[in-house]
């Protein structure tokens, strides 16, 4: 066997090849700039990405802002559709008690109409009533027609004994000669003598009326008995039409005015005495 | 307690009792009544009214007369004065206005209209 001398082993050096030491440091020269640069892009990036992030917070913040704005417009809006369908309401319950108040205010003023027509006869009546004597009850009876129904020419007629005329007792606004004697159920007022039936105009413009075609002619009665008429001529120029109230003057006139003259009559014929208490005893009532 | 005062003066009871009612319409109104002119002046004489209401045609004094001493009356000639007349007397009515009177109603009268006539001078709603 042969023994290889061994030659001593070459030595190795932990030095790498010059070569190799250019390239690692090429390499590292090559690594730390691509770090840096890597750094440095990372760093852009971050940037960029900070100020999108900011960006994207602002607009954010300003959707944010706008969805709250729109909320609040919404909810405005929603108000606003309550307050409308409140003023609507309120609106519809100020017209039904506008309604209601023109409603009463009109009743107020017929009842108000309706008294003042109820006094107007309480006062006809009243005075009417308020003497015995013969010329003040003519008086009352003309001041009713002329002062309340607004008649400027009127006659008071009464029957003959024998039933077969009318002839005037009292008038006023026209004169003696220009009333005539009427037989009855001749002419307007011997017709509503005979028939005890009044006839007034309803069409026509009672202030143009005339004597032969009187505005009213009223039958005058104690109790069922016909006594006379009233004939009312013509009426002053403002008052054309009879109203309601006049009607109820003819009435009262109908019903008051004959027993009132009557009345009177008797009254002065028995010397304007009351009657001694003897005359209202035993009247069996 | 009254808080107007109203003279009516009118020589027709059955007119006098007539605006009496009407004026019973106007709540605190205190009516006095005189039969004319001469009635009246002795009524104005001791009291204060806010309101004169009258006639034109009465014994004694008439209307215009009675309106003549009123606008004289250093206590009343500021008092308003509704005269009442009657058709056909529109010179009394034009008479009445040149001497002072503040209205006029016409026969036959409508309560209603008086009242609001009478609301009107006194300046109640």
């Amino acid at each position: 066997m042969t023994e290889r001398k061994s030659r001593p082993p070459k030595a190795r050096s932990d030095r790498p090849p010059h070569d190799l030491n250019k390239e690692r440091d090429a390499f590292i020269q090559t690594f730390l700039k691509k770090g840096v640069q890597l750094t440095e892009e990372l760093l852009k990036e971050n940037e960029r990405l900070r100020k999108r992030i900011g960006d994207l917070e602002d607009e954010n913040a300003m959707l944010c802002a706008q969805v709250k704005s729109d909320n609040a417009i919404r909810e405005l809006i929603s108000k606003i559709q309550d307050l409308e369908t409140e003023k609507n309401r309120l609106l519809s319950r100020f017209h039904e008690v506008e309604a209601r108040s023109d409603q009463y205010a009109q009743t107020f003023a017929e009842v108000e109409a309706e008294l003042a027509n109820l006094a107007s006869l309480y006062v006809a009546s009243n005075q009417l009533h308020s003497t015995l004597s013969l010329r003040g009850v003519i008086r009352q009876i003309k001041e009713m027609l002329a002062q309340l129904v607004g008649a400027r020419s009127f006659a008071i007629y009464f029957v003959t004994d024998d039933g077969s005329q009318l002839v005037p007792i009292a008038h006023e606004g026209i004169r003696t000669e220009e009333l005539p004697t009427v037989r009855v159920g001749e002419g307007p007022i011997g017709h509503a003598f005979s028939t005890g039936a009044a006839m007034i105009a309803e069409e026509s413009d009672v202030s143009a009326c005339a004597v032969d075609a009187p505005a009213a002619c009223v039958p005058l009665r104690i109790e069922d008995r016909l006594i006379g008429v009233m004939a009312l001529f013509t009426t002053f120029a403002q008052k054309t039409r009879f109203l309601p109230v006049d009607y109820e003057f003819f009435k009262l006139l109908a019903a008051h005015a004959a027993s009132a003259i009557v009345g009177a009559r008797l009254f002065a014929d028995g010397g304007g005495k009351t009657p001694g208490i003897d005359a209202f005893l035993d009247l069996g009532v | 307690m009254a808080d107007y005062s109203c003279l009516i003066v009118e020589d027709s009871p059955m007119m006098r009792q007539l605006l009496v009612f009407a004026m019973a319409r106007v709540r605190n109104l205190r009516v006095t009544e005189a039969d004319d002119g001469v009635d009246a002046l002795r009524k104005l004489a001791t009291a204060r009214f806010d309101l004169i209401v009258t006639d034109i045609n009465m014994p004694i004094m008439d209307g215009l007369k009675l309106i003549r001493r009123v606008r004289t009356d250093e206590n009343h000639k500021k008092t308003p004065i509704i005269v009442i007349t009657t058709e056909g007397a529109e010179e009394d009515r034009h008479r009445a206005l040149q001497l002072g009177a503040n209205a006029y109603i016409t026969k036959p009268i409508q309560a209603p209209q008086v009242i609001a006539k009478v609301k009107e001078l006194l300046g109640i709603a």
